[in-house]
């Protein structure tokens, strides 16, 4: 079953704290049965992911980050993970994605509808290591197409500006 | 073990400098002891009170701005029972206080304060420096890039940078005001390696196309340019091994090398930031202004432990951790006064390249523990750099050498100058 489609007969209405829930837990379950394409396509076409490389850094664009994806981006990185010679992840990395906490934030950002908050812990696992990640995480959405969409999810790791293994997966 | 004239040979090196806890410990000590080893860049501590930490080899050290506007590098280390008194990545102080019984350091690590003074024999000198946060024997620094050493004596840094001061040079002149800014944050990241591994990478341009595949499938290359809102990795056609052989490396004294521009590398457009290119012609004259925009090599090496790269314009610190084990940090550099889409460019470029999460930096982290977990394995306890020996032409303008891009040059090179630390007093 298709994300968007599973709450698409709330995207009528305004979003609820369930209908948020959802959505979030089942783009948690896109990156976890490795369904990155469909993940891929929950965003607007101006839409961004982003992991800081610091707290409270003030915007992407000035200072790096761990992920700072737009569309283009989103898909060269899932082109590479498709690679047959991807060596860094043969074999690939298992994920776990717990999202929890959810809460419909009243300050909504011009360019969304809804601006979900959440608490996000990822269990990595690859060659025996296991890893486990935690972070503060943002979703701006918007409707397009009767769909919830996200225009941009941010993602703030509690140990974002600790020297860190590498990552594949999205958080 | 066997004596350390034995591991390295021509074409090959011995499995146990990558492996054996003793050697990373003299290295340690004759390596990071004793050459110029980068801290940090001056427009980290722009104001007095400024600091940062980090480490040389693996002490502490506390890079900072005294109240007299030099720089100074500490060890960071209470003169009284020698704990370690930063405990912050960065910051700006007043002064420095220990967190155990007290004592008080100017920035520049004399004692400020120890409480409770009366209860010290009057013989006891607080002025003594030795008692304070004690300096590092020898620091300098280069168009802000600082440099110290914890040998008292050896080459100055300008011997020691040798003909790598140019590299500096070329990006620093490519700002308007002539200087860089550290100021784009950090990615850091370890690797389950050796520290040497990386260095090796760095010049190694025979992997490339391997390592790099899943990126740079098809014999395509990335482009390292970007647009108005930032880098894409987008593909052009074109890059067949031949080409990185074309790109040429170039070794020198001291370990150093760099290897030459990379296909797509172009330079700053004249149409596109007219005023950008009429400064540095201002400043530098158009002769000089055209080498620096369109510069000639990609990764430079200051061993052992300092990459930079050209045009993707960035410092890349090296700290080894343990024999397998290590830790990197870039930063990218901001050119001062140029138009912010240039260094916003390189910030987003290097989100792609070098991040935890990069598409190109990840796979060479999966080499490196590859190469720690295969070397145990017998069959041979050698592993061979062989590739392109004897092809090396002396250059004439710097005592160094010049081979194709994919020789393996730049490791032998950095072999030879680890040998000559490490070989000093030993058999």
């Amino acid at each position: 079953m298709a994300v968007a489609e599973s709450i698409r007969d709330r995207a009528s209405t305004p979003l609820s704290s369930e209908a948020a829930a959802d959505f979030l837990f089942m783009e948690a379950r896109l990156l976890d049965e490795r369904r990155f394409e469909e993940w891929r396509e929950l965003f607007t076409d101006d839409g961004y992911y982003w992991v800081p490389a610091r707290p409270d850094q003030p915007n992407p664009l000035d200072e790096v980050s761990i992920f700072y994806d737009d569309k283009d981006l989103m898909e060269t990185r899932i082109k590479r993970l498709r690679h047959p010679r991807v060596h860094a992840q043969i074999p690939h990395t298992r994920t776990a994605h717990l999202v929890t906490n959810v809460l419909l934030e009243p300050d909504v950002p011009p360019e969304a509808e809804a601006l979900v908050s959440s608490k996000l812990l990822v269990a990595t696992y690859r060659q025996d290591q296991q890893d486990v990640y935690a972070g503060d995480c943002r979703h701006a959405l918007r409707r397009e197409g009767g769909l919830w969409r996200i225009v941009w999810k941010k993602v703030v790791l509690i140990n974002c500006d600790a020297m860190l293994k590498s990552l594949f997966i999205p958080f | 073990m066997t004596g350390i004239r034995e591991l390295v040979k021509p074409d090959r090196v011995h499995r146990s400098v990558y492996l054996d806890e003793s050697i990373f410990e003299m290295e340690m000590e004759r390596i990071y002891g004793r050459a110029w080893i980068y801290v940090g860049h001056a427009s980290q501590v722009p104001e007095p009170g400024d600091f940062l930490t980090t480490r040389i080899g693996r002490q502490p050290v506390v890079l900072s701005r005294h109240e007299d506007g030099e720089i100074y590098v500490l060890f960071n280390r209470c003169g009284h029972r020698g704990a370690v008194v930063c405990n912050e990545a960065h910051g700006n102080a007043r002064h420095f206080r220990c967190c155990y019984h007290g004592w008080t350091f100017h920035l520049n690590g004399l004692i400020k304060a120890v409480p409770l003074q009366a209860g010290y024999s009057r013989d006891v000198d607080f002025d003594d420096p030795s008692l304070g946060m004690v300096r590092v024997p020898r620091t300098d620094t280069h168009r802000g890039f600082v440099f110290a050493s914890l040998a008292p004596d050896g080459p100055t840094l300008a011997e020691y940078l040798g003909p790598m001061t140019r590299k500096i040079d070329d990006i620093c002149d490519r700002s308007p005001a002539g200087e860089v800014e550290v100021t784009g944050g950090v990615h850091r990241y370890e690797f389950p390696g050796n520290w040497k591994a990386q260095m090796e990478n760095l010049n190694d341009l025979y992997h490339v196309p391997h390592s790099h595949e899943s990126t740079t499938s098809g014999g395509r290359q990335f482009r390292r340019t970007g647009t108005a809102t930032g880098s894409r990795l987008t593909r052009k056609d074109g890059s067949p091994i031949s080409f990185w052989d074309r790109t040429g490396v170039w070794a020198f004294d001291g370990g150093h090398s760099y290897c030459g521009r990379m296909p797509d590398a172009g330079p700053v457009s004249r149409e596109e930031h007219p005023d950008y290119v009429a400064a540095l012609e201002a400043r530098l004259g158009p002769e000089r202004a055209a080498e620096v925009l369109d510069a000639d090599w990609h990764n430079a090496i200051i061993y052992p432990n300092l990459g930079l790269q050209s045009m993707a314009q960035h410092i890349r610190v090296i700290r080894p951790i343990s024999v397998d084990r290590t830790e990197v940090l870039v930063y990218p550099m901001k050119l001062r006064d140029a138009p912010d889409v240039l260094n916003r460019t390189v910030i987003r470029y290097l989100n792609v390249t070098h991040a935890a999460a990069s598409l190109i930096q990840t796979d060479d982290l999966e080499a490196f523990g590859r190469l720690q977990r295969g070397l145990p394995a017998d069959g041979s306890e050698w592993v061979f750099l062989g590739r392109g020996l004897g092809a090396e032409q002396p250059l004439e303008d710097d005592f160094g050498y010049r081979s194709e891009g994919t020789h393996e040059l730049p490791l032998r090179n950095q072999y030879r100058e680890w040998l000559s630390y490490m070989g000093e007093g030993a058999n």
